[in-house]
């Protein structure tokens, strides 16, 4: 499963490079913390396969909702000249590291 | 079923997951890859207002480069205004001038009065002066000056008493009057036969006439005020 994944992410990377799409100078920040809630949220949705708990649609407005949401909040920060960004950064990178070392247990677990 | 649904969906938001994270890379390598996204926001504004400042300067730059022709050509003006106010100011005595010309001495007569005698025809009166500056400037002459008094164009030569009045200051023999000009022809306008020297010295005056290839005459050093006087307007003057 996980390779499954990782197979995936590799021609998601290929793609990406053979595109040719550049962000502009301004969403990059934005961008990025949406990258992370994405991050975050391909995470969660392995560890609940790996639960068995994996719903499709919350994974799936998850992912989505998540990602806009956090670029959104990094934007209204930028505009209320507060570091909202941050908030979005520890949350998620948090998560991402809950996630993360609970499927290490599992795949440990596992094999 | 719901595995391999969530499979592929896991699937497809990986592909996008990375989609997403290689534009990302590639974006912040285009913007240099060791800046911070932070860093990046700080650097565009600075970037931004910069950009603005190089246009408020190059625009800076236009204006002042006019200003510079402007004030090129008034320096020329201003030559030509300094030019002219030299000119007025020797013509009005207003500077210190020097050049060649002849120095003119009148003393009362060395005689003494003998009774009956008219003791004015053995003195220097402010007639025989003014005469004698008239012909200099009949003769040419650019400067004068009587006894250090420059002679200005309101400069008076009157009999006050026993004195002689320039400029409103006294003066006494004996008398110099030195004017700047021709002296070739200075001294010939005053020595003419039958002129005002000659008859001085038929009274018995002393008089002297010395040619000098160089001499100085002062300023005039009196206040000036015009009390009624005031320029008709340049526009005024054309018309009239």
């Amino acid at each position: 499963m996980w390779i499954l994944t990782l197979v995936c992410l590799g021609i998601g990377l290929f793609i990406g490079f053979q595109l040719p799409i550049s962000l502009p100078a301004e969403m990059v920040k934005y961008a990025s913390i949406g990258v992370l809630a994405a991050l975050d949220s391909v995470c969660g949705g392995i560890r609940a396969y790996m639960e068995d708990s994996f719903d499709n649609t919350i994974f799936l407005s998850g992912f989505f909702v998540n990602s806009l949401l956090a670029g959104g909040f990094a934007y209204l920060g930028d505009r209320l000249g507060l570091e909202l960004y941050l908030a979005a950064v520890v949350v998620f990178g948090v998560r991402l590291f809950q996630n993360l070392g609970v499927i290490r247990r599992y795949l440990l677990k596992k094999y | 079923m719901r595995n391999s649904s969530g499979k592929i969906s896991i699937m497809i938001v990986c592909i996008i997951v990375g989609i997403m994270l290689s534009v990302q890379f590639k974006t912040s390598e285009k913007y240099g890859p060791s800046l911070r996204t932070s860093r990046m926001e700080e650097l565009a504004l600075k970037n931004s207002t910069l950009l603005q400042e190089k246009e408020a300067l190059s625009k800076e730059v236009v204006s002042l480069r006019e200003k510079m022709t402007h004030i090129a050509s008034d320096s020329a003006l201003n030559a030509d205004l300094q030019e002219e106010l030299k000119k007025s100011n020797i013509a009005a005595g207003f500077i210190s001038v020097e050049g060649p010309g002849i120095i003119v001495t009148l003393n009362d007569s060395p005689r003494a009065i003998q009774p009956g005698d008219d003791p004015n025809s053995l003195l220097v009166h402010d007639e025989d002066i003014l005469f004698i500056v008239n012909e200099m400037k009949a003769s040419g002459a650019e400067a004068i000056c009587v006894n250090d008094e420059r002679i200005t164009a309101m400069s008076e030569i009157r009999c006050a008493g026993t004195t002689i009045l320039v400029n409103w200051n006294k003066i006494a023999p004996p008398f110099v009057i030195k004017a700047i000009g021709d002296p070739q022809m200075l001294e010939s306008g005053l020595l003419i036969r039958g002129g005002k020297l000659e008859e001085l010295k038929l009274y018995g005056l002393q008089t002297q006439v010395e040619r000098k290839d160089k001499l100085e005459i002062p300023a005039f050093t009196g206040a000036l005020k015009f009390q009624y006087t005031s320029p008709i307007q340049s526009k005024k003057k054309a018309d009239s």
